[in-house]
């Protein structure tokens, strides 16, 4: 475990160091909320492909070609996972979860085309996902996590201020979500350290560091840009995936998921 | 599974209270005892509040109502049957109606909507007199499906200029109050599109844009994707929000009516449901476990793929809401 943290602090740091390196970007002042933190309030949705496969990938019926989003170019799957990914990549069809409207887990969601909205108060931040109305809370009231075993699918979120950088720490997950649509996936002993920082007006980096031992060779980091919707009339709707997945299979026994 | 359990409960018990707890599937299976006294709603609510003293509410930053905190749902047993009833069986004990207008409390329904509202109730297969043979839909509720009213709770308000957002475990609604256009009428939504504008000491939302997929309650009350809805909610002490909803729809209504029951800031007491009256107290309970205020995950869809699959087997149609016959 002390290895395992170890290891994330410095791929955490690694990550940090390439890309303030590769971006040459200007430090970004960002404007405070009255309790004087960095304000990522707003409406934020991601321009990629990550949702489809967060590696490089060629374009096939209904997917999109695109760059990975992983340091580095390749998960580090342990070799009995990586067989296991692949499995899952053949059989997608059937065993992503997101086919059975499931809440996506962490960070799955924050790159689904959906937008999402930031709140923040004093003791928490609010993620508020359009994505089946998802509701995750990342308290900073100075609880720790909650002891386990508890199994969330969004797991169990707490962030701090790492200078103008959002840090939140999540943990207690099922085995019961992917990472994406290829069959990336991980085990309940997930363990995600997101980190959200504006680099301007309109944009924000997003980068999520995931550790898993029992899938992973080491901890790991995928980064992207998160947009602010500029649209006037930006607002979150609606999308109850699990209602339409009924409506539209309910009459169809050979389509209906729940059998 | 048991363990998510019994944390989601203790939760939910330690930040909502008991009013809100009724909202959701697992205090759904609360069992009523049959000596349980009528719980107050509606006809109780309009005789208490046209008692109190007239109150202020304190204003935000930005100079409208403060409504913020975290606030309970209508109590008693909810959304079972938003009509005055009497004890019907374990899951439905004896309530007064939601409806504060018409003063007789029923909803106001065509010939037409009454003759769908009874068609819904007897294909309920729940064992009660006067069903019909054959199974017609299940309670949306059974899903999962999220509504607004009485078996929507309100959850944590915040509030920021231009928005009013209210937080449950479950989901959020973002209320814009800047004045925004609503969308066309061919965008649908379980709880529609909401609009909201400050009268003052009053927010007033405006809800268009409903599918009419969703229930009133467990026993088949409905609206259409014809129907506007009205909520207002107004403090009318430090810790009640006075709720009301209208509903307006012509194709099944013969006139607009409301609902209208007190909202409980969390902590604050309810309905006693062992003596059917109010039971409220001054101040919030303060919990000293550092966790009683936080929201943990309430993944209501989890567990669903069990009651979808009974629902199914079982020969229970999807509701895709009621089409009246063009006028």
């Amino acid at each position: 475990m002390r290895t395992h943290a170890v290891l994330l602090a410095a791929a955490l740091a690694a990550s940090v160091g390439v890309l303030t390196g590769a971006a040459q970007a200007p430090a970004y002042s960002p404007p405070r909320t009255p309790d004087g933190h960095p304000d990522l309030q707003g409406i934020w949705q991601v321009l990629n492909t990550a949702a489809w496969d967060l590696e490089d990938h060629g374009a096939t019926l209904g997917v999109p070609a695109g760059r990975g989003v992983v340091e580095g170019g390749t998960i580090p799957y342990q070799p009995a996972a990586l067989a296991r990914k692949q499995e899952n990549a053949r059989n997608r069809a059937t065993l992503d979860p997101e086919r059975r409207c499931g809440l996506p887990g962490v960070p799955r969601i924050t790159y689904m085309p959906y937008p999402f909205r930031i709140v923040q108060q004093r003791d928490k931040i609010s993620f508020l996902y359009e994505y089946l109305g998802v509701v995750r809370f990342a308290y900073m009231n100075g609880n720790p996590h909650p002891r386990g075993p508890i199994e969330w699918f969004m797991g169990d979120s707490r962030a701090s201020w790492d200078g103008n950088t959002l840090v939140v720490d999540v943990v207690h997950f099922t085995d019961q979500t992917w990472l994406d649509r290829a069959g990336n996936f991980h085990s309940e002993a997930l363990h995600v350290v997101e980190r959200y920082t504006r680099t301007g007006p309109d944009h924000m980096l997003y980068q999520a560091t995931i550790e898993d031992p029992k899938v992973f060779t080491r901890p790991w980091t995928i980064s992207m840009p998160l947009y602010r919707r500029q649209e006037r009339d930006a607002e979150l709707l609606e999308y109850e995936c699990l209602s339409y997945l009924l409506e539209d299979t309910w009459d169809r026994p050979e389509a209906f998921p729940f059998k | 599974m048991s363990h998510r359990l019994l944390m989601w409960l203790a939760a939910a018990a330690a930040v909502l209270g008991l009013t809100m707890a009724t909202l959701e599937p697992l205090a759904a299976q609360a069992r009523w005892d049959p000596k349980t006294p009528k719980l107050p709603m509606a006809r109780t609510w309009v005789a208490y509040k046209a008692k109190l003293p007239p109150y202020t509410p304190p204003r935000t930053p930005d100079g409208v109502p403060d409504l913020q905190g975290t606030w309970g749902g209508p109590g008693g047993a909810g959304g079972d049957d938003i009509e005055e009833h009497e004890y019907v069986d374990v899951t439905t004990p004896p309530q007064e109606t939601f409806v504060s207008d018409p003063p007789d409390g029923l909803i106001p329904y065509t010939a037409y909507g009454l003759a769908q509202r009874n068609a819904h109730r007897a294909g309920l297969s729940r064992g009660w007199p006067g069903e019909s043979p054959d199974r017609l839909y299940a309670d949306p509720n059974t899903y999962c499906m999220v509504s607004i009213g009485p078996r929507g709770g309100i959850g944590e308000i915040i509030q920021q200029p231009g928005v009013v957002i209210m937080v449950t475990a479950r989901t959020h609604r973002v209320i814009p109050t800047d004045g925004r256009s609503h969308l066309s009428d061919r965008a649908k939504f379980w709880r529609g599109i909401p609009r909201g504008r400050w009268d003052g000491n009053t927010l007033v939302v405006d809800v268009r844009g409903l599918n009419g997929k969703h229930w009133f309650d467990s026993v088949g009350n409905f609206h259409t994707e014809n129907t506007r809805m009205i909520e207002r909610l107004t403090l009318v002490d430090a810790n009640t929000i006075d709720y009301a909803l209208t509903v307006e729809d012509p194709t099944v209504y013969s006139r607009p009516w409301t609902m209208n029951y007190p909202v409980r800031r969390a902590g604050t007491g309810g309905t006693d449901n062992a003596t059917g009256k109010y039971n409220w107290r001054a101040a919030p309970v303060v919990d000293n476990d550092p966790y009683a205020r936080e929201v943990w995950e309430n993944n209501c869809t989890e567990g669903i793929s069990v009651n979808v699959r009974n629902m199914h087997s079982l020969g229970f149609k999807w509701f895709r809401g009621v089409t009246p016959p063009r006028q």
